[in-house]
């Protein structure tokens, strides 16, 4: 069967981990502060496409929709996704690595959390607190985070060449495109 | 102590919350909670759609869609008081979306195109309201969606769709410049302007 967390060559990740009561403010605080602060801590992960902090404080319960009992989460709740290149493995201890200082401030205001906060400690906890998807789907899965960005440069390039080559004779249009893109034959 | 709706939150052009987007990219966060029957069904409808991806076929039709992904959680793992240990009574499907474009436009999309999928995946969960007509469809997203607290995207200036056609692009030009210096001039405008032809829509 094939791996629910898996689409192509990308991974889903995802750790629902329960915050600390009194902390849920200043999480909040200083995960919406991050932009401000500078680029995202995920862009220290070269290897994430995409990924999200969201803190879910309670589940939805409406009476019209005749649900027998209302249920509510017990704590508010740090939700981490990731949509990531490779192994989770190996990425999780790049995220416990390299996001050492942020992890102290999310994931250490979070129940059960070691307090270093980073390294091997973090990445069981992490996993401790793993879900795994139902489905996971990738549009371009096949391609890593550096394959997009080099495809997406690669596009401007294309573009600027064509409007650039628009009327050179046969050799100064070779010349001009192995000079551009090289050749590799 | 919860934390709090921001109660004025700007809704943008795109008809979501800024904290939802990364640039082009947007995120949507949903969960709901599932009837008694989708405890049995929606683990087999998993199961059946990751080996036989009709559905995620559809999904690339929705050409604005970059990663999504379901869950089904029946309880979260244990890691000490004050976190209270079990089961929940329900239940409860996690949906996550990334994706470009307008909220509204997305979930119009979503209605219209994966009208049977959407029915199909939400159809157990309580409140649930059919995905057309969309606009309580749409109440019910909102009701059950959750803004995110910091969104990244590692390439936000780029759409879906960009992607797709610049990875398509690359492609083609691959063999024009594995062969460029070995044709003669002659041949290669040939060839350039076969590849300029053929990579028109990746354009």
């Amino acid at each position: 069967m094939a791996d629910p967390n898996v689409s192509g060559q990308a991974r889903a990740f995802m750790a629902m981990t329960p915050v600390k009561p009194g902390e849920e403010k200043p999480l909040a605080e200083y995960l919406r502060g991050l932009r401000s602060r500078g680029p995202s801590p995920l862009a220290k992960l070269p290897r994430t496409h995409m990924g999200r902090f969201v803190i879910v404080p309670d589940f939805h319960n409406d009476p019209t929709w005749n649900q027998r009992h209302e249920e509510h989460l017990d704590l508010n709740y740090l939700i981490f996704t990731s949509n990531l290149d490779g192994d989770i493995d190996s990425y999780l201890d790049e995220l416990c690595d390299k996001l050492a200082p942020e992890a102290k401030e999310i994931w250490g205001r979070c129940v059960g959390c070691p307090d270093s906060a980073s390294g091997h400690a973090l990445k069981t906890y992490l996993k401790h607190n793993q879900i795994k998807s139902g489905i996971f789907f990738s549009a371009y899965g096949q391609a890593t985070v550096a394959k997009v960005k080099e495809s997406l440069r690669r596009r401007e390039q294309v573009i600027a060449f064509a409007i650039r080559a628009q009327g050179m004779g046969p050799e100064e249009l070779q010349q001009a495109f192995v000079a551009e893109f090289g050749s590799t034959g | 102590m919860s934390v709090e709706a921001t109660p004025a939150a700007p809704i943008t052009a795109t008809g979501t919350h800024p904290r939802n987007h990364d640039g082009q990219a947007i995120a949507i966060t949903v969960f709901s909670t599932i009837k008694l029957p989708g405890r049995v069904f929606l683990p087999v409808l998993f199961a059946v759609t990751r080996r036989f991806p009709k559905l995620t076929a559809t999904l690339r039709q929705l050409s604005f869609i970059h990663f999504a992904r379901w869950c089904l959680i029946g309880r979260l793992p244990y890691n000490g008081p004050p976190q209270k240990k079990g089961r929940f009574r329900y239940p409860h499907m996690y949906f996550e979306s990334n994706f470009n474009g307008g909220w509204e436009e997305y979930i119009d999309a979503f209605s219209h195109i994966l009208t049977n999928g959407m029915t199909a995946f939400w159809g157990t969960s309580y409140g649930f309201p059919k995905p057309l007509p969309t606009a309580p469809f749409k109440k019910y997203i909102q009701a059950n969606e959750t803004e995110a607290d910091h969104y990244y995207s590692a390439y936000p200036e780029a759409t879906s769709t960009m992607i797709q056609r610049a990875l398509e692009l690359d492609a083609k030009l691959a063999p024009l410049k594995r062969d460029a210096s070995r044709m003669s001039p002659e041949e290669f405008r040939s060839a350039y302007r076969a590849f300029i032809t053929d990579a028109q829509n990746a354009l």
